[in-house]
């Protein structure tokens, strides 16, 4: 079993996908993209209440690093088309689980994905994020679709904790791109020193 | 003039939203915010307001208040309203 590296963002598909990586046996590590401002300190509970859930059920450690994000959002929205916003966020989360990855010896990146959820979850958009990106990106549930995922949400006891009141993300533009053209996505990126970025939250990353 | 503040999607926040949408100068919201001494932090398409509760301002004129409390999210939206000439809500 290898060990890997699961985006987590406190709602209702990224526990799931934890679960089905835990249960074939893989060592996990979370990380969590902390988008406060943009938010409020409720994924942030829901990430811990999730992991507390997971480790007592998989008997696994399962570390999580909290990583600023907020700021990036900030550089993001100061300097780039808001269109294409979602995409170089994700792109940047993306960037950062890689770096814990190298750092923990993780040899694969996970998230809760499935295919045509949310604007951030078409293919083109999905290629144009993960593209930033060297190692294998896993998604237990591409082929799910949400009333599949609540149902084993609410199994595993997730459910109640990812529907929790919250302030959605107030970075999200009004409308976002569902089709994304990777070289505009450089273009916009090009405007950002992402290097000094990535350096940055990965500096100021914490351990849950 | 502004609807009545309701709870958003995820039910974490109250939030003010003008109908119509309300064009607002963002670099001049913040210039009177900070003159008064709220911080804000200027995120070029929305402003993020250290009110108590925080509060962001988009350029449509939507006022969104971390708060699950109305009453809180009523006051803000008042003192916002009165130090930035915005018009009312409607009433209840």
């Amino acid at each position: 079993m290898a060990r890997g590296v699961m985006l987590m963002s406190g709602g209702i598909d990224s526990p799931v996908a934890l679960h089905y990586l835990l249960r074939q046996g893989h060592e996990m590590i979370g990380v969590h993209m902390d988008n406060r401002p943009f938010t409020d300190d409720s994924p942030l509970e829901k990430v811990a209440d999730h992991l507390t859930l997971l480790r007592e059920r998989y008997h696994q450690p399962i570390p999580v690093y909290l990583v600023p994000h907020g700021t990036t959002q900030v550089t993001l929205m100061r300097n780039t088309d808001r269109h294409v916003g979602c995409v170089l966020c994700r792109r940047f989360m993306w960037r950062s689980a890689e770096r814990i990855a190298e750092r923990e010896g993780a040899s694969f990146l996970a998230t809760g994905e499935a295919l045509g959820q949310v604007a951030s979850q078409t293919l083109s958009n999905m290629r144009s994020a993960t593209i930033a990106v060297r190692l294998p990106v896993v998604r237990p549930l591409i082929g799910f679709d949400k009333q599949e995922i609540e149902a084993v949400a609410k199994s595993i006891g997730t459910y109640a904790i990812s529907t929790r009141p919250g302030v959605c993300c107030q970075a999200v533009p009004d409308k976002p791109a569902t089709r994304s053209n990777l070289i505009q996505i450089l273009r916009e990126e090009e405007r950002v020193d992402v290097d000094q970025i990535v350096d940055d939250c990965i500096r100021k990353a914490t351990i849950l | 003039m502004y609807r009545k503040l309701r709870l958003c999607s995820n039910s974490g926040a109250y939030e003010a939203i003008p109908d119509p949408p309300i064009p607002l100068d963002l670099a001049a919201v913040r210039r009177t915010l900070e003159r008064v001494g709220i911080a804000v932090v200027d995120a070029r398409v929305m402003l993020l307001v250290g009110t108590t509760p925080e509060a962001t301002i988009s350029r449509n004129g939507r006022l969104l208040f971390k708060t699950r409390d109305p009453a809180a999210a009523e006051v803000t939206f008042e003192k916002l309203r009165a130090l930035l000439k915005l018009p009312g809500a409607a009433p209840s």
